[in-house]
């Protein structure tokens, strides 16, 4: 067994990539049984860190020091030997092998692969921390907040006592945020060191003994959770006093802009993923779609997107039937379409920032005249957009892949929401995005509310919905459970009805 | 790394090209061409071929052909360069304008499937002679050359048929066209003319070049009872082969004598005099005609000759070898006439 | 029709489907390891034309199959190495490296032929080797235990390649390799290497069935002697949607009916011979497409590995 992590250090961390500086002179320190939190805006540098200190990248300048000896993290394999796990951001998890299989992949080391023994030895450790998984499911089988379960056990089997988490709840349910914070709670308790990055506040005051706080790769702020509070953090974060948004109550809904009469549709795995849904969404509302991802929340998104096949139903959108449409008709339609994967369905990641933003429009004026790109008129639409926004860029010309995951998700905003869309659908628009993002991002989709625009937002973070929607309805197993005006809900009933129990 | 990177596929497409395709492999002739002051007399002359210079069949005849030619005009007055393994006759096409444009006085595109490149090609080059085969559509400056295979073929069947101890002629086919179909359908006649109650089984590959494939239909051939095998096209010799595993199995090769390979299995052969041939193409251009003939190879002209091998004379019955003697002497008389198969 | 199929020319169909299977088997399979650690190697053709050549070679000149057994596995590894040197370490496009190493292994086997060959020339291959007592068993004996030991070897890969795959510990690298490697690399397990290795052991198996051609089959060698059975061997890791038995499977049927077309066209059966040489091609296509359930492709099949890349 490895040397038990008592203090790390690392020290002056310098890292650059490409036209960014993304950690200057970083110092964090953490002891043992401490839970560290590190916040910061989206592309601060976070991951970089983290990265760093699991031996994915090397540092430009800076070391790292462990029970007051330097050490040289070549590769996450010795980062591992040093007692070091990381759950990332993107789960690094093989979805075509077991959760047994994927907790061992890379140490066994005899000939024949022994799952027998090794099941035991990671029931024990499953058992220790009340970690309930299945151990011979396949990962892919799995829902997203077992899947992150699996990563912490896979650290822990390679007797990690010192656990990075980053981003862990960006994807969980607000049951399994929950679940996920008494485990980390239980672990440090056990003597284990744990660094957490995370853009939920509340979470961050919860569980951890220090925050440390990045802005533009560099150290604002290193201070203890006990004496500080969510407003002050969210000032060093964003470097400016933060205002939550809420609607106002004044509510003049339009007429329907986009209804769903009793739509099916079948998912990956060929079952029905949606089965009967109807919806009508109206000019200046936002319709809050709650409830755990993996009820058919992705699949709805696609039908009205044009992206997945309506086996029975019907769609109409601003008036016309779209069941049938082309994507590129129903955009033409006025359909605004934030999808849930990002980096591969809503962005090409290896096009340029201006690319990308002008993705839809690329054809017709102002950005194109007789289909010549008009440069001048797309570079400055650009450069006022990467403003407003505040995406994090060296430059236009960089490849949208090579953003910090909350930057990309902001390019996708910019260009959905300044097309002026008669309808936006949102799929998880905050998923992974800082608070100065997610509060700019609400004031725009209510902006959109007020400018007419019918806005289906769906979501699971049931703060957000019950802020700013006009209405929720609950999704489970693809059917609607009730849709109900924000007034009536509370979170007890939403958590149910999300649950499947209806009253 | 980008460097290494880019350098090291250089290399690799460098490596593949000069090792690949084969093109403009010399032979033959290095010593004719260090003599540039000599080439108003000298005859220049190119072979494109389909498969390879020692394909043991119709590219190698020809090879071969062209040898003699030089070994009787001399060495120094006929110079000759191949190009083989040229399959595709939009990468022959390339060679063929090449050479014309070398100045090549004679091109010879060694394949029925040239045919249309050659019409394009030949009209650009008045002044050069073209010729391929097998086929009959010519040119100005474009010769035809078609041997009568069925002719041969007859007369192997016929052989076949007299010797056949199963009862059973296989036939391995390449692919269903041309000259194969020519002469099988002579060896076809052949047989049901030597003897009655004997079958002949044709089958295809469906390739003119698979060898694994040929070997392996001409197995089933034998698992079925065949015992006197026979084939044509470059993939023959794959067959060949595998029915010399067997005791008492025998071959009849044809567009060469394949009996220097396998002399316990090849019984007789019918074998092209592409000396023959060529000489007259050089003669008639030397007379000022650059094209424009359909020249048939056939027994009367002996550009086609029936080989038997010596070392087999026995395995043949006697009044086999007479009956198939006196049918090669109707052929040439006349008063045989293969019939060929309608299309 | 019924008359001529009587059981000798069953036995005899399904005998030689077996032995036409086995190129495709062998090189399939080694295809099958090089995919599941997430690289196409589109390059089989050309090892199996280095293979054959050197089988022959060795076989021709030290008088010993197995000798010409062990020149192919030998040749085969070093074209393995060249493979995974271009397309691991360097990172280049496989499948264009693949295209180069296909014409590569033809103009080096065609021009090493000529540079120390010459003309066609015969050698003595494998003979069959009769398995005792098994090959007496009436009908599956002559169709299964009375081959050369080259179809033994293949045939007996196919339980141990799944049980390489699914019971080992480099199996089971092999396969988050190939699935995610970001993943298998976070955890130590060296993803070049893995390729590396998966890379030689196909390639070892390409040159194999290359050898298989040349000294258990044609007893010879000559140019492009693997006409395109490299290529199929491709598709066929497809069909078996690259597992050892759904390999097996897609090698047999593709066999099975070339054997069985061989044996229409001989016997005369009114059938146009142009429908027969295709109808290996027809049924595993149709197989291929009526056959269902989730195509599993290794996800990172073809994505060279970089730590440390976005996007
Ligand atoms: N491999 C890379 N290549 C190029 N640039 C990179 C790379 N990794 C990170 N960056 C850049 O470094 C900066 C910091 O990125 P990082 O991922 O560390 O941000 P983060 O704080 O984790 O943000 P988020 O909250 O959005 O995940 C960003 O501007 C990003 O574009
Ligand atoms: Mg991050």
């Amino acid at each position: 067994m490895v040397e038990k992590i008592q203090h790390l250090e690392m020290h002056g961390i310098t890292k650059r990539f490409p036209g960014v500086l993304s950690n200057n002179n970083v110092n964090i320190h953490l002891d043992a049984g401490e839970v560290l939190a590190i916040l910061g805006e989206n592309g601060a540098g976070k991951t970089t860190l983290m990265n760093i200190l699991y031996g994915l990248y090397q540092p430009d300048a800076g070391n790292i020091s462990l029970n007051g000896k330097k050490v040289k993290i070549n590769s996450p394999s010795e980062a591992i030997q040093l007692g070091i796990g990381m759950v990332h951001q993107h789960f690094m998890l093989v979805p075509t092998l077991t959760v047994c299989e994927n907790v061992i992949l890379g140490l066994s080391k005899t000939f024949l692969v022994d799952l027998k023994t090794a099941k035991k030895q990671v029931q024990e450790i499953t058992d220790k921390y009340g970690l309930a998984i299945n151990l011979d499911a396949y990962v892919w089988q799995l829902s997203v907040g077992e899947q992150q379960r699996v990563e912490i056990v896979k650290a822990l089997y390679r007797g990690a006592n010192l656990l990075i988490l980053d981003e862990p709840t960006a994807v969980l349910t607000p049951q399994e945020s929950n679940e996920l914070i008494l485990l980390l709670k239980n672990m440090s308790n056990q003597g284990n060191s744990i660094i957490l990055i995370s853009h939920k506040l509340n979470e961050v005051m919860a569980i951890s003994d220090r925050v440390t706080v990045l802005r533009d790769g560099e150290v604002c702020a290193d201070v203890n959770t006990l004496e500080t509070s969510q407003e002050a953090l969210a000032r060093l974060m964003v470097g400016r006093d933060m205002a939550p948004c809420r609607r106002d109550s004044e509510f003049f809904p339009g007429k329907p802009i986009l209804e769903l009469q009793d739509v099916f549709a079948k998912g990956d795995m060929g079952t029905d993923a949606l089965a009967g849904v109807s919806l009508t969404i109206r000019e200046g509302e936002i319709l809050g779609i709650a409830g755990v991802s993996g009820n058919g929340q992705k699949e709805l998104a696609e039908v009205i997107g044009g992206l997945r096949k309506v086996s029975k139903g019907k769609i109409v959108l601003n008036g016309k039937e779209s069941t049938k449409m082309a994507p590129a008709r129903i955009i033409e339609q006025g359909l605004g379409y934030i999808p849930e994967d990002r980096l591969h369905v809503g962005t090409i990641p290896s096009f340029s920032i201006w690319e990308n933003l002008i993705l839809k429009d690329h054809h017709q004026p102002p950005f194109a005249k007789r289909s010549l790109l008009q440069n001048r008129v797309i570079m400055s639409h650009s450069s006022s957009l990467v403003e407003k926004y505040g995406i994090k860029t060296p430059s236009l010309e960089t490849p949208t892949g090579r953003l910090s995951g909350g930057n990309i998700q902001r390019v996708i905003l910019a260009r959905e929401i300044t097309r002026n869309p008669v309808a936006l659908v949102a799929a998880y628009p905050t998923r992974g995005v800082d608070i100065g993002a997610t509060e700019y991002l609400h004031s725009k989709l209510l902006e959109a509310r007020r400018n007419g625009i019918g806005v289906l937002l769906i979501s699971e973070d049931l703060e957000e919905l019950t802020s700013i929607c006009d209405r929720i309805a609950v999704l489970y197993e693809g059917k609607i459970m009730k849709v109900m005006p924000v007034e009536e809900t509370d979170e007890r009933l939403l958590g149910l009805l999300m649950a499947g129990i209806v009253e | 790394m980008k460097k290494v990177l880019t350098l090291m596929l250089a290399v690799f497409t460098l490596l593949a090209f000069t090792a690949g395709c084969g093109t403009n492999t010399t032979d033959a002739s290095k010593t004719a061409e260090t003599a540039p002051q000599a080439k108003a007399e000298k005859v220049r002359i190119a072979l494109v071929l389909p498969a390879t210079v020692d394909d043991l069949a119709w590219c190698q005849s020809m090879v071969e052909g062209l040898k003699a030619v030089q070994k009787t005009m001399g060495e120094d007055k006929v110079e000759v360069v191949t190009s083989e393994k040229l399959g595709s006759a939009v990468d022959a096409g390339a060679a063929i304008r090449q050479y014309a444009t070398q100045g090549y006085d004679i091109i010879i595109a060694h394949g029925s499937q040239y045919q249309s490149v050659l019409m394009d090609i030949a009209k650009d080059f008045p002044k050069t002679t073209f010729a391929y085969g097998s086929g009959f559509e010519t040119a100005p400056n474009i010769f035809a050359y078609d041997p009568q295979a069925q002719d041969g073929g007859y007369l192997l069947g016929m052989l076949a048929a007299m010797t056949t101890k199963s009862g059973i002629v296989g036939i391995v086919g390449p692919v269903e066209s041309g000259d194969a179909v020519k002469f099988n359908s002579g060896v076809q006649q052949g047989v049901a003319k030597g003897k009655a109650d004997v079958k002949t089984r044709i089958a295809y590959t469906g390739s003119f070049n698979d060898i694994v494939g040929a070997g392996n239909l001409a197995k089933t051939q034998m698992s079925a009872g065949a015992d006197i095998l026979t084939g044509s096209s470059q993939q023959a010799v794959g067959a060949m082969r595998a029915v010399a595993e067997n005791k008492g199995k025998y071959w009849l090769s044809t567009d060469m004598d394949q009996s220097s390979v396998a002399p316990d299995t090849v019984l007789a052969a019918q074998a092209y005099n592409w000396e023959k041939v060529v000489t007259k193409i050089i003669d008639l251009r030397k007379q000022g005609i650059l094209g424009g003939q359909h020249l048939t190879l056939t027994f009367a002209d002996g550009t086609i000759e029936l080989k038997y091998n010596e070392k087999l004379a026995d395995k043949i019955p006697a009044e086999a070898k007479a009956a198939v003697e006196q049918a090669k002497q109707d052929i040439i008389s006349g008063k045989l006439k293969v019939e060929l198969p309608k299309k | 029709m019924e008359g001529v199929m009587n059981s000798a020319i069953i036995i005899s169909i399904l005998a030689t489907g077996i032995r036409l299977a086995t190129p495709y088997l062998l090189a399939a399979l080694g295809e099958m390891f090089t995919q599941r650690s997430g690289v196409y190697n589109l390059g089989v053709e050309g090892i199996m034309m280095m293979g054959a050549f050197a089988g022959f070679f060795a076989t021709l000149h030290l008088g010993s199959p197995l000798l010409g057994i062990i020149a192919s596995l030998i040749i085969g590894a070093l074209m393995g190495l060249l493979m995974a040197l271009v397309s691991v370490t360097f990172k280049a496009e496989q499948g264009i490296s693949g295209i180069g190493l296909y014409m590569f292994g033809w103009g080096l086997s065609g021009l090493l032929y000529r540079l120390y060959v010459g003309g066609i020339t015969s050698i003595d291959g494998l003979k069959e080797v009769k398995i005792p007592l098994l090959s007496n068993i009436p009908f599956l004996g002559p169709i299964f235990f009375n081959q050369n030991i080259l179809v033994y070897t293949a045939l007996a890969l196919v339980p141990l390649s799944g049980f390489i795959l699914y019971k080992t510990s480099w199996g089971l690298n092999v396969r988050a390799v190939g699935n995610k490697p970001e993943a298998a690399d976070t955890l130590g397990v060296n993803v070049v290497r893995i390729r590396y290795e998966c890379l030689i052991v196909g390639s070892m198996l390409a040159g194999l069935a290359g050898a298989f051609l040349t000294i258990g089959q044609a007893n010879m060698y000559a140019d492009n002697i693997t006409a395109g059975r490299g290529f199929i061997a491709i598709a066929l890791v497809y069909f078996g949607r690259w597992s050892p038995w759904g390999i097996l499977l897609g090698s047999l049927l593709f066999s099975m009916a070339d054997s069985f077309q061989s044996m229409v066209q001989v016997l005369g059966i009114n059938f146009p011979y142009e429908l027969a040489v295709i109808l290996p091609y027809v049924v595993t296509i149709v197989a291929l497409a009526i056959s269902f359930g989730r195509v599993w492709a290794p996800a990172a099949l073809g994505k060279p590995f970089q730590r440390g890349t976005r996007g």
